[in-house]
Protein backbone atom coordinates (compact mmCIF):
# COMPACT_ATOMS: atom_id res chain seq x y z
CA UNK A 1 0.00 0.00 0.00
CA UNK A 2 1.68 3.28 -0.98
CA UNK A 3 1.62 6.44 1.43
CA UNK A 4 -0.34 9.01 0.91
CA UNK A 5 1.63 12.27 -0.59
CA UNK A 6 -1.23 14.55 -0.55
CA UNK A 7 -4.55 14.44 1.60
CA UNK A 8 -7.22 17.36 2.02
CA UNK A 9 -10.56 17.13 4.08
CA UNK A 10 -13.19 19.42 3.82
CA UNK A 11 -10.79 22.05 2.95
CA UNK A 12 -12.45 25.90 2.98
CA UNK A 13 -11.56 29.10 1.77
CA UNK A 14 -13.00 31.89 1.59
CA UNK A 15 -10.84 35.39 1.00
CA UNK A 16 -11.86 38.80 2.20
CA UNK A 17 -12.32 42.32 -0.10
CA UNK A 18 -10.15 45.04 0.51
CA UNK A 19 -13.05 46.20 2.83
CA UNK A 20 -13.24 43.07 5.21
CA UNK A 21 -16.34 41.96 3.41
CA UNK A 22 -16.69 38.01 2.81
CA UNK A 23 -16.11 36.85 -1.37
CA UNK A 24 -17.65 33.64 -2.00
CA UNK A 25 -15.93 30.58 -1.44
CA UNK A 26 -12.83 29.43 -3.11
CA UNK A 27 -12.91 26.06 -2.02
CA UNK A 28 -15.77 24.45 -0.48
CA UNK A 29 -15.28 21.24 1.27
CA UNK A 30 -12.45 19.67 -1.16
CA UNK A 31 -11.30 16.78 -0.15
CA UNK A 32 -8.99 14.85 -2.14
CA UNK A 33 -5.75 11.99 -1.90
CA UNK A 34 -2.95 11.85 -4.14
CA UNK A 35 -0.90 8.60 -3.57
CA UNK A 36 2.99 8.32 -3.57
CA UNK A 37 4.40 7.90 -6.98
CA UNK A 38 1.61 9.25 -8.80
CA UNK A 39 0.94 11.54 -11.30
CA UNK A 40 -2.24 13.31 -10.26
CA UNK A 41 -3.65 16.28 -12.89
CA UNK A 42 -6.14 18.31 -11.13
CA UNK A 43 -8.17 20.19 -13.46
CA UNK A 44 -11.05 22.97 -13.40
CA UNK A 45 -11.42 25.88 -15.09
CA UNK A 46 -10.44 29.25 -14.04
CA UNK A 47 -11.22 30.41 -10.75
CA UNK A 48 -12.18 26.98 -9.95
CA UNK A 49 -10.20 26.91 -6.66
CA UNK A 50 -6.88 25.00 -8.24
CA UNK A 51 -4.43 28.02 -7.44
CA UNK A 52 -5.89 28.32 -4.02
CA UNK A 53 -5.46 24.60 -3.35
CA UNK A 54 -1.85 24.60 -4.49
CA UNK A 55 -1.20 27.74 -2.19
CA UNK A 56 -2.73 25.70 0.75
CA UNK A 57 -0.41 22.63 0.50
CA UNK A 58 2.14 25.32 0.34
CA UNK A 59 1.90 27.47 3.22
CA UNK A 60 0.90 30.23 1.10
CA UNK A 61 -2.78 30.86 2.21
CA UNK A 62 -4.52 29.55 5.10
CA UNK A 63 -7.25 27.30 5.25
CA UNK A 64 -10.07 28.91 7.07
CA UNK A 65 -11.56 25.56 7.84
CA UNK A 66 -10.52 21.79 7.11
CA UNK A 67 -7.47 19.62 7.03
CA UNK A 68 -4.29 19.50 4.65
CA UNK A 69 -1.08 17.18 4.96
CA UNK A 70 1.90 16.10 2.97
CA UNK A 71 3.23 12.87 4.15
CA UNK A 72 0.91 13.15 6.91
CA UNK A 73 2.13 16.40 8.56
CA UNK A 74 0.31 19.59 8.50
CA UNK A 75 0.81 22.13 5.85
CA UNK A 76 1.41 24.76 9.07
CA UNK A 77 4.51 22.53 9.76
CA UNK A 78 7.60 22.66 8.12
CA UNK A 79 8.43 19.32 7.73
CA UNK A 80 5.84 19.44 5.34
CA UNK A 81 7.57 21.56 3.05
CA UNK A 82 10.80 20.10 3.24
CA UNK A 83 9.12 17.20 1.36
CA UNK A 84 8.29 19.27 -1.57
CA UNK A 85 9.37 21.25 -4.69
CA UNK A 86 6.86 23.71 -6.03
CA UNK A 87 6.69 25.46 -9.18
CA UNK A 88 3.87 28.43 -9.24
CA UNK A 89 2.72 29.71 -12.62
CA UNK A 90 5.24 32.05 -13.90
CA UNK A 91 7.56 31.61 -11.78
CA UNK A 92 9.24 34.90 -10.89
CA UNK A 93 13.01 34.85 -10.03
CA UNK A 94 15.85 38.13 -8.35
CA UNK A 95 16.25 39.68 -11.54
CA UNK A 96 19.45 39.89 -10.56
CA UNK A 97 20.72 36.68 -10.22
CA UNK A 98 22.31 34.15 -11.83
CA UNK A 99 20.48 31.08 -12.30
CA UNK A 100 23.74 29.05 -10.82
CA UNK A 101 23.29 31.96 -7.42
CA UNK A 102 19.09 31.30 -7.95
CA UNK A 103 19.59 28.04 -7.45
CA UNK A 104 22.11 28.51 -4.24
CA UNK A 105 19.81 30.62 -2.96
CA UNK A 106 17.55 28.30 -2.35
CA UNK A 107 19.45 25.52 -1.71
CA UNK A 108 20.62 27.34 1.31
CA UNK A 109 17.01 28.11 2.40
CA UNK A 110 16.73 24.17 2.35
CA UNK A 111 19.45 23.82 4.35
CA UNK A 112 22.01 21.92 1.70
CA UNK A 113 25.21 22.19 2.93
CA UNK A 114 27.74 23.85 -0.19
CA UNK A 115 28.59 20.39 -1.27
CA UNK A 116 25.27 19.06 -1.70
CA UNK A 117 23.89 22.82 -3.28
CA UNK A 118 27.10 22.24 -5.94
CA UNK A 119 26.38 18.29 -6.40
CA UNK A 120 22.44 19.58 -6.98
CA UNK A 121 23.68 22.36 -9.75
CA UNK A 122 26.21 19.72 -11.41
CA UNK A 123 22.82 17.46 -11.82
CA UNK A 124 19.82 19.96 -12.70
CA UNK A 125 22.06 22.09 -14.87
CA UNK A 126 22.99 19.00 -17.11
CA UNK A 127 18.87 18.24 -16.51
CA UNK A 128 17.57 21.18 -17.55
CA UNK A 129 19.90 23.05 -20.09
CA UNK A 130 20.96 25.36 -17.91
CA UNK A 131 24.83 25.33 -18.00
CA UNK A 132 25.04 28.13 -20.60
CA UNK A 133 23.09 30.05 -19.45
CA UNK A 134 24.92 29.53 -15.88
CA UNK A 135 26.51 32.95 -15.25
CA UNK A 136 23.53 35.45 -17.05
CA UNK A 137 21.18 37.16 -14.95
CA UNK A 138 17.65 36.19 -15.18
CA UNK A 139 16.33 39.53 -16.76
CA UNK A 140 15.80 38.81 -19.90
CA UNK A 141 15.08 35.34 -20.04
CA UNK A 142 12.44 34.16 -22.27
CA UNK A 143 9.79 32.32 -20.74
CA UNK A 144 11.02 28.58 -21.71
CA UNK A 145 14.45 30.03 -20.15
CA UNK A 146 12.54 30.64 -16.96
CA UNK A 147 10.22 27.53 -16.85
CA UNK A 148 13.39 25.29 -16.85
CA UNK A 149 14.96 27.45 -14.28
CA UNK A 150 11.40 27.52 -12.10
CA UNK A 151 11.59 23.44 -12.42
CA UNK A 152 15.76 23.75 -10.80
CA UNK A 153 14.45 25.57 -8.36
CA UNK A 154 11.49 23.43 -7.15
CA UNK A 155 14.02 20.19 -7.41
CA UNK A 156 16.70 22.17 -5.20
CA UNK A 157 15.95 20.22 -2.75
CA UNK A 158 15.55 16.62 -3.97
CA UNK A 159 11.58 16.68 -3.09
CA UNK A 160 9.54 13.40 -2.66
CA UNK A 161 6.73 15.11 -4.40
CA UNK A 162 6.49 18.14 -7.04
CA UNK A 163 3.33 20.83 -6.86
CA UNK A 164 3.26 22.23 -10.05
CA UNK A 165 1.15 25.20 -10.90
CA UNK A 166 0.18 25.17 -14.67
CA UNK A 167 3.63 24.24 -15.60
CA UNK A 168 2.92 24.33 -19.38
CA UNK A 169 0.99 28.16 -19.59
CA UNK A 170 2.41 30.47 -21.84
CA UNK A 171 5.15 27.40 -23.40
CA UNK A 172 5.68 27.03 -27.36
CA UNK A 173 5.30 23.25 -28.34
CA UNK A 174 8.99 22.99 -27.88
CA UNK A 175 8.50 24.08 -24.38
CA UNK A 176 5.53 21.93 -23.51
CA UNK A 177 7.54 19.06 -25.21
CA UNK A 178 10.44 19.69 -22.45
CA UNK A 179 8.27 19.69 -19.50
CA UNK A 180 5.90 16.53 -20.57
CA UNK A 181 9.17 14.53 -21.07
CA UNK A 182 10.53 16.10 -17.46
CA UNK A 183 7.42 14.96 -16.08
CA UNK A 184 8.18 11.52 -17.82
CA UNK A 185 11.17 11.57 -16.17
CA UNK A 186 9.99 12.37 -12.44
CA UNK A 187 7.69 9.00 -12.67
CA UNK A 188 10.86 6.97 -13.49
CA UNK A 189 12.56 8.79 -10.24
CA UNK A 190 9.67 7.63 -8.30
CA UNK A 191 8.78 11.22 -7.77
CA UNK A 192 5.06 12.43 -6.99
CA UNK A 193 3.75 14.85 -8.92
CA UNK A 194 0.88 17.22 -8.57
CA UNK A 195 -0.28 19.82 -11.53
CA UNK A 196 -2.95 21.91 -12.26
CA UNK A 197 -3.29 22.62 -16.37
CA UNK A 198 -5.53 23.45 -18.94
CA UNK A 199 -3.90 21.62 -21.69
CA UNK A 200 -5.65 18.74 -21.14
CA UNK A 201 -3.76 16.74 -24.33
CA UNK A 202 -0.41 17.08 -22.38
CA UNK A 203 -2.63 15.52 -19.01
CA UNK A 204 -3.59 12.90 -20.47
CA UNK A 205 -0.28 11.57 -21.79
CA UNK A 206 1.24 12.59 -18.73
CA UNK A 207 -1.03 11.52 -15.36
CA UNK A 208 -2.12 8.29 -14.08
CA UNK A 209 -4.98 10.39 -12.18
CA UNK A 210 -6.98 13.38 -12.47
CA UNK A 211 -9.35 15.06 -10.26
CA UNK A 212 -11.70 17.73 -11.53
CA UNK A 213 -12.64 20.74 -9.08
CA UNK A 214 -15.65 22.77 -9.55
CA UNK A 215 -16.77 25.73 -8.13
CA UNK A 216 -14.25 24.85 -5.30
CA UNK A 217 -15.37 21.06 -4.92
CA UNK A 218 -13.74 18.18 -5.98
CA UNK A 219 -16.51 17.13 -8.77
CA UNK A 220 -14.58 14.08 -10.24
CA UNK A 221 -11.38 12.02 -9.72
CA UNK A 222 -10.25 8.78 -10.40
CA UNK A 223 -7.39 6.90 -12.96
CA UNK A 224 -7.99 8.18 -16.47
CA UNK A 225 -8.60 4.94 -17.88
CA UNK A 226 -11.93 4.21 -15.26
CA UNK A 227 -13.04 7.53 -16.16
CA UNK A 228 -12.73 7.65 -20.02
CA UNK A 229 -15.11 5.42 -21.37
CA UNK A 230 -12.52 4.72 -24.60
CA UNK A 231 -16.13 4.44 -26.53
CA UNK A 232 -16.73 5.36 -29.78
CA UNK A 233 -18.50 8.46 -29.91
CA UNK A 234 -18.52 8.74 -33.42
CA UNK A 235 -17.16 7.67 -36.40
CA UNK A 236 -16.24 11.08 -38.67
CA UNK A 237 -16.11 9.95 -42.85
CA UNK A 238 -14.07 12.02 -44.92
CA UNK A 239 -15.25 12.14 -48.63
CA UNK A 240 -13.87 13.81 -51.68
CA UNK A 241 -16.00 14.09 -55.18
CA UNK A 242 -19.06 13.27 -54.06
CA UNK A 243 -22.42 14.91 -55.80
CA UNK A 244 -23.60 17.43 -53.48
CA UNK A 245 -27.58 15.41 -53.70
CA UNK A 246 -25.73 12.22 -52.28
CA UNK A 247 -24.55 14.50 -49.31
CA UNK A 248 -27.74 15.90 -48.97
CA UNK A 249 -29.00 12.60 -48.22
CA UNK A 250 -26.10 11.42 -46.01
CA UNK A 251 -26.18 14.49 -44.01
CA UNK A 252 -29.78 13.59 -43.15
CA UNK A 253 -28.26 10.41 -40.65
CA UNK A 254 -24.88 12.44 -40.05
CA UNK A 255 -24.62 14.24 -36.75
CA UNK A 256 -22.98 16.72 -38.32
CA UNK A 257 -21.56 17.87 -41.96
CA UNK A 258 -18.67 20.39 -42.33
CA UNK A 259 -15.89 20.97 -45.07
CA UNK A 260 -12.24 20.04 -44.24
CA UNK A 261 -9.36 20.62 -46.29
CA UNK A 262 -9.68 17.04 -48.27
CA UNK A 263 -13.23 17.30 -48.75
CA UNK A 264 -16.35 16.70 -46.65
CA UNK A 265 -16.28 15.16 -43.26
CA UNK A 266 -19.65 13.62 -42.34
CA UNK A 267 -19.78 12.46 -38.41
CA UNK A 268 -21.78 9.64 -37.57
CA UNK A 269 -23.24 8.49 -34.19
CA UNK A 270 -22.81 4.85 -35.01
CA UNK A 271 -20.46 2.86 -37.12
CA UNK A 272 -23.46 1.12 -38.95
CA UNK A 273 -24.25 4.54 -40.09
CA UNK A 274 -20.76 5.41 -41.25
CA UNK A 275 -20.66 1.87 -43.02
CA UNK A 276 -23.92 2.57 -44.72
CA UNK A 277 -22.76 6.17 -46.12
CA UNK A 278 -19.44 4.48 -47.04
CA UNK A 279 -21.21 1.91 -49.26
CA UNK A 280 -23.48 4.91 -50.80
CA UNK A 281 -20.49 6.98 -51.84
CA UNK A 282 -18.47 3.80 -52.84
CA UNK A 283 -21.80 2.69 -55.37
CA UNK A 284 -21.81 6.21 -57.14
CA UNK A 285 -18.62 8.50 -58.23
CA UNK A 286 -17.32 9.80 -54.89
CA UNK A 287 -14.38 8.61 -52.75
CA UNK A 288 -13.90 7.78 -48.62
CA UNK A 289 -10.68 9.22 -47.93
CA UNK A 290 -10.65 7.97 -43.88
CA UNK A 291 -12.71 6.72 -41.71
CA UNK A 292 -12.08 7.66 -38.34
CA UNK A 293 -14.00 6.14 -35.18
CA UNK A 294 -13.26 8.89 -32.35
CA UNK A 295 -13.11 7.90 -28.90
CA UNK A 296 -13.96 10.15 -26.10
CA UNK A 297 -10.87 12.37 -25.03
CA UNK A 298 -10.15 13.70 -21.45
CA UNK A 299 -11.18 17.38 -22.71
CA UNK A 300 -14.67 15.82 -24.04
CA UNK A 301 -15.32 14.37 -20.66
CA UNK A 302 -13.38 17.63 -18.76
CA UNK A 303 -16.56 19.61 -20.79
CA UNK A 304 -19.27 17.33 -19.61
CA UNK A 305 -18.12 16.78 -16.37
CA UNK A 306 -18.12 20.67 -16.10
CA UNK A 307 -21.39 20.86 -17.37
CA UNK A 308 -22.74 18.17 -15.08
CA UNK A 309 -21.00 19.84 -11.78
CA UNK A 310 -22.29 23.37 -12.95
CA UNK A 311 -25.68 22.23 -13.46
CA UNK A 312 -25.81 20.06 -10.13
CA UNK A 313 -24.84 23.80 -8.27
CA UNK B 1 21.76 30.01 7.63
CA UNK B 2 18.57 30.60 6.38
CA UNK B 3 18.28 33.93 7.89
CA UNK B 4 21.92 34.81 6.65
CA UNK B 5 20.62 34.03 3.06
CA UNK B 6 17.96 35.87 3.33
CA UNK B 7 19.73 38.68 4.73
CA UNK B 8 22.44 38.64 2.37
CA UNK B 9 20.21 38.76 -0.20
CA UNK B 10 18.31 41.57 0.79
CA UNK B 11 21.31 43.92 1.40
CA UNK B 12 21.97 42.75 -2.40
CA UNK B 13 18.55 43.80 -3.21
CA UNK B 14 18.70 46.97 -1.19
CA UNK B 15 21.64 48.25 -3.10
CA UNK B 16 20.32 48.43 -6.10
CA UNK B 17 18.06 50.62 -4.84
CA UNK B 18 18.44 54.40 -6.65
CA UNK B 19 16.67 55.52 -4.14
CA UNK B 20 19.15 54.70 -1.55
CA UNK B 21 22.11 56.48 -3.53
CA UNK B 22 20.07 59.72 -4.10
CA UNK B 23 19.20 59.84 0.01
CA UNK B 24 22.82 59.08 0.48
CA UNK B 25 24.25 61.81 -1.85
CA UNK B 26 21.56 64.19 -0.59
CA UNK B 27 22.82 63.42 3.53
CA UNK B 28 26.54 63.77 2.20
CA UNK B 29 25.86 67.09 0.61
CA UNK B 30 24.03 68.42 3.47
CA UNK B 31 26.91 67.48 5.50
CA UNK B 32 29.36 69.13 3.73
CA UNK B 33 27.15 72.21 3.03
CA UNK B 34 26.37 72.58 7.13
CA UNK B 35 29.16 74.96 6.83
CA UNK B 36 27.43 77.85 4.78
CA UNK B 37 24.60 78.09 7.61
CA UNK B 38 28.04 77.86 9.56
CA UNK B 39 29.11 81.22 8.16
CA UNK B 40 25.73 82.69 9.27
CA UNK B 41 25.78 82.06 12.83
CA UNK B 42 28.62 84.84 14.22
CA UNK B 43 30.81 82.70 16.56
CA UNK B 44 28.80 79.48 16.50
CA UNK B 45 30.39 77.98 13.44
CA UNK B 46 31.41 74.70 14.45
CA UNK B 47 28.85 74.44 16.44
CA UNK B 48 26.25 74.77 13.41
CA UNK B 49 28.65 72.12 11.40
CA UNK B 50 28.28 69.46 13.97
CA UNK B 51 24.91 69.99 14.49
CA UNK B 52 23.66 69.83 11.02
CA UNK B 53 25.89 67.18 10.06
CA UNK B 54 24.79 64.54 12.89
CA UNK B 55 21.40 65.74 11.99
CA UNK B 56 21.61 65.22 8.13
CA UNK B 57 23.05 61.56 9.53
CA UNK B 58 19.70 60.90 11.21
CA UNK B 59 17.33 62.72 8.53
CA UNK B 60 18.57 60.83 5.58
CA UNK B 61 19.20 57.59 7.27
CA UNK B 62 15.48 57.33 8.88
CA UNK B 63 14.43 58.54 4.76
CA UNK B 64 16.55 55.62 3.76
CA UNK B 65 15.10 53.54 6.48
CA UNK B 66 11.50 54.32 5.52
CA UNK B 67 11.76 54.22 2.11
CA UNK B 68 13.79 50.91 1.89
CA UNK B 69 11.84 49.71 4.99
CA UNK B 70 8.19 49.65 4.25
CA UNK B 71 8.92 47.87 0.48
CA UNK B 72 10.64 45.26 1.97
CA UNK B 73 7.83 42.64 2.51
CA UNK B 74 5.43 43.90 0.51
CA UNK B 75 7.58 43.96 -2.80
CA UNK B 76 8.28 40.09 -2.26
CA UNK B 77 4.68 39.32 -2.19
CA UNK B 78 3.80 41.80 -5.11
CA UNK B 79 6.81 40.22 -7.16
CA UNK B 80 5.48 37.49 -6.24
CA UNK B 81 9.08 36.00 -5.39
CA UNK B 82 8.12 35.26 -1.79
CA UNK B 83 6.30 32.31 -3.32
CA UNK B 84 9.12 30.13 -3.87
CA UNK B 85 10.74 31.60 -0.53
CA UNK B 86 7.89 30.58 1.63
CA UNK B 87 7.12 27.64 0.14
CA UNK B 88 10.71 26.14 1.64
CA UNK B 89 11.17 24.19 4.88
CA UNK B 90 11.55 28.26 6.46
CA UNK B 91 9.33 29.77 9.38
CA UNK B 92 8.13 32.65 8.33
CA UNK B 93 9.83 34.85 11.62
CA UNK B 94 13.20 33.69 9.58
CA UNK B 95 11.70 35.41 6.89
CA UNK B 96 10.98 39.09 8.45
CA UNK B 97 14.44 38.61 10.71
CA UNK B 98 16.37 37.99 7.48
CA UNK B 99 14.74 41.17 5.51
CA UNK B 100 15.53 43.50 8.74
CA UNK B 101 18.94 42.14 9.38
CA UNK B 102 19.81 42.96 5.87
CA UNK B 103 18.22 46.40 5.53
CA UNK B 104 19.91 47.40 9.15
CA UNK B 105 23.18 45.61 7.77
CA UNK B 106 22.67 48.47 4.73
CA UNK B 107 21.95 51.07 7.17
CA UNK B 108 25.16 50.61 9.11
CA UNK B 109 26.86 51.01 6.07
CA UNK B 110 25.34 54.11 4.85
CA UNK B 111 25.66 55.59 8.76
CA UNK B 112 29.35 54.79 8.65
CA UNK B 113 29.83 56.54 5.53
CA UNK B 114 27.91 59.18 6.21
CA UNK B 115 29.26 59.24 9.86
CA UNK B 116 33.57 59.00 8.50
CA UNK B 117 32.41 61.99 6.05
CA UNK B 118 30.61 63.96 9.08
CA UNK B 119 34.04 63.08 11.60
CA UNK B 120 36.61 64.22 8.62
CA UNK B 121 34.92 67.61 7.80
CA UNK B 122 34.36 68.19 11.27
CA UNK B 123 37.91 67.91 12.12
CA UNK B 124 38.85 69.67 8.71
CA UNK B 125 36.70 73.04 10.28
CA UNK B 126 39.12 72.44 13.32
CA UNK B 127 36.91 70.39 15.79
CA UNK B 128 37.55 67.48 17.88
CA UNK B 129 35.12 64.32 17.76
CA UNK B 130 36.02 62.45 21.40
CA UNK B 131 33.95 59.20 22.30
CA UNK B 132 30.90 61.44 22.22
CA UNK B 133 30.66 61.79 19.08
CA UNK B 134 31.25 57.92 18.52
CA UNK B 135 28.36 57.59 20.81
CA UNK B 136 25.96 60.06 19.55
CA UNK B 137 26.19 58.17 15.48
CA UNK B 138 25.81 55.28 17.13
CA UNK B 139 22.40 56.30 19.14
CA UNK B 140 21.24 57.44 15.68
CA UNK B 141 22.08 54.34 14.47
CA UNK B 142 20.00 52.93 17.46
CA UNK B 143 16.83 54.54 16.68
CA UNK B 144 17.15 53.62 12.79
CA UNK B 145 17.07 50.34 13.59
CA UNK B 146 13.85 50.94 15.37
CA UNK B 147 12.29 53.11 13.06
CA UNK B 148 13.39 49.83 10.35
CA UNK B 149 11.56 47.65 12.82
CA UNK B 150 8.41 49.52 12.18
CA UNK B 151 9.03 49.99 8.74
CA UNK B 152 9.13 45.97 8.34
CA UNK B 153 6.15 46.02 10.31
CA UNK B 154 3.79 48.43 7.82
CA UNK B 155 5.54 46.30 5.04
CA UNK B 156 3.94 43.69 6.34
CA UNK B 157 0.46 45.31 6.56
CA UNK B 158 0.10 48.01 3.52
CA UNK B 159 1.60 49.58 0.46
CA UNK B 160 4.89 51.25 0.79
CA UNK B 161 3.17 54.85 0.42
CA UNK B 162 0.39 54.30 3.17
CA UNK B 163 3.78 52.33 5.30
CA UNK B 164 5.87 55.45 4.60
CA UNK B 165 3.50 58.12 5.27
CA UNK B 166 2.32 56.08 8.48
CA UNK B 167 6.10 55.42 9.91
CA UNK B 168 7.36 59.28 8.92
CA UNK B 169 4.27 60.70 10.99
CA UNK B 170 5.29 58.26 13.29
CA UNK B 171 8.88 59.73 13.14
CA UNK B 172 7.84 63.38 14.14
CA UNK B 173 5.35 62.51 16.75
CA UNK B 174 7.96 60.23 18.00
CA UNK B 175 10.44 63.39 18.59
CA UNK B 176 8.13 65.35 19.93
CA UNK B 177 6.61 63.10 23.07
CA UNK B 178 8.24 65.75 25.18
CA UNK B 179 4.96 67.72 24.81
CA UNK B 180 2.45 65.05 26.38
CA UNK B 181 4.00 65.55 29.89
CA UNK B 182 4.91 69.26 29.76
CA UNK B 183 1.25 70.24 30.23
CA UNK B 184 -0.38 73.27 31.21
CA UNK B 185 -1.10 73.70 35.31
CA UNK B 186 -4.57 73.51 35.26
CA UNK B 187 -4.20 69.89 33.35
CA UNK B 188 -2.57 68.54 36.20
CA UNK B 189 -3.73 66.45 38.50
CA UNK B 190 -6.75 65.31 35.77
CA UNK B 191 -7.18 62.04 33.96
CA UNK B 192 -6.42 63.67 31.10
CA UNK B 193 -3.11 63.93 32.55
CA UNK B 194 -3.41 60.47 33.93
CA UNK B 195 -3.88 59.55 30.08
CA UNK B 196 -0.90 61.67 28.30
CA UNK B 197 1.42 60.41 30.82
CA UNK B 198 0.49 56.60 29.22
CA UNK B 199 0.50 57.68 25.66
CA UNK B 200 4.12 59.04 26.84
CA UNK B 201 5.15 55.67 27.93
CA UNK B 202 3.62 53.62 24.95
CA UNK B 203 5.44 55.59 22.40
CA UNK B 204 9.20 55.51 22.09
CA UNK B 205 10.68 58.50 22.20
CA UNK B 206 13.02 58.93 19.69
CA UNK B 207 14.46 62.21 20.79
CA UNK B 208 16.27 60.37 23.74
CA UNK B 209 18.21 58.90 20.58
CA UNK B 210 19.57 62.35 20.17
CA UNK B 211 22.42 62.98 22.07
CA UNK B 212 23.75 65.18 18.80
CA UNK B 213 22.10 67.98 20.37
CA UNK B 214 24.06 67.68 23.55
CA UNK B 215 27.37 67.11 21.54
CA UNK B 216 26.94 70.06 19.72
CA UNK B 217 26.26 72.28 22.37
CA UNK B 218 29.67 70.90 24.79
CA UNK B 219 27.08 69.27 27.17
CA UNK B 220 28.28 66.05 29.04
CA UNK B 221 26.62 63.03 28.90
CA UNK B 222 27.16 59.94 30.65
CA UNK B 223 27.86 56.66 29.18
CA UNK B 224 24.85 54.80 31.46
CA UNK B 225 22.69 57.14 29.67
CA UNK B 226 23.63 56.06 26.60
CA UNK B 227 23.55 52.54 27.31
CA UNK B 228 19.94 52.42 28.43
CA UNK B 229 18.61 54.61 25.46
CA UNK B 230 20.25 51.27 23.60
CA UNK B 231 18.55 48.86 25.99
CA UNK B 232 15.17 51.68 25.48
CA UNK B 233 15.48 51.11 21.50
CA UNK B 234 16.17 47.51 21.45
CA UNK B 235 13.14 46.40 23.82
CA UNK B 236 10.94 48.47 21.26
CA UNK B 237 12.47 47.35 18.15
CA UNK B 238 12.08 43.25 19.90
CA UNK B 239 8.62 44.60 19.95
CA UNK B 240 7.77 45.93 17.04
CA UNK B 241 9.61 42.82 15.27
CA UNK B 242 7.49 40.58 17.14
CA UNK B 243 4.60 41.72 15.68
CA UNK B 244 5.60 42.23 12.16
CA UNK B 245 5.71 38.18 12.46
CA UNK B 246 2.20 37.84 14.15
CA UNK B 247 0.99 39.71 11.31
CA UNK B 248 3.29 38.13 8.45
CA UNK B 249 2.20 34.64 10.31
CA UNK B 250 -1.22 34.99 9.62
CA UNK B 251 -1.16 36.61 6.17
CA UNK B 252 -2.10 35.15 2.96
CA UNK B 253 0.07 35.66 0.34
Amino acid sequence: MSEIAIETKSLCKRYRSHLGMGLPPTLDGLSLRVHEHEVFGFLGKNGAGKTTTIKILCGLVWQNQGEASIFGYSNRDKRARSLVGYLPENPYFYEYLTPRETLDFYGKLNGATVAERNKRWDYLSELLDLIDIANQRVRGFSKGMRQRLGFAVAMAGDPRLLILDEPMSGLDPMGRHMVRDLMLRLCEEKKTVFFSSHILGDVEQVCDRVGILVNGKLHREGALQDLLTRETLRVDVVTRDVPEDTIAVLSTSAQRVYDVDEGVCLSFLSHDDADAAARKIYSGSGRVVSLTPIAETLEDYFVRQQEDGEGAS
Amino acid sequence: MRIRAIAANTYREAIRDKVLYLLLVFGIISIVSSRILGYMSIGDELKIITDISLASISIFGALIAVLVGTNLVYKEIDKRTIYMIISRPIDRYEIILGKYLGLITLLAVTTLVMGIISALYIVLMGGSLGVIYFEAVLLIYWKLLLVTAFSVLLSSLTSPVLGAIIVLSAYVFGHGTGILIDIPVDMQGTYMESLLAAIYFVLPNLSNFDIWKEYANGIEISHTYVVWNMVYGALYTALLLYLATLVFENKDV
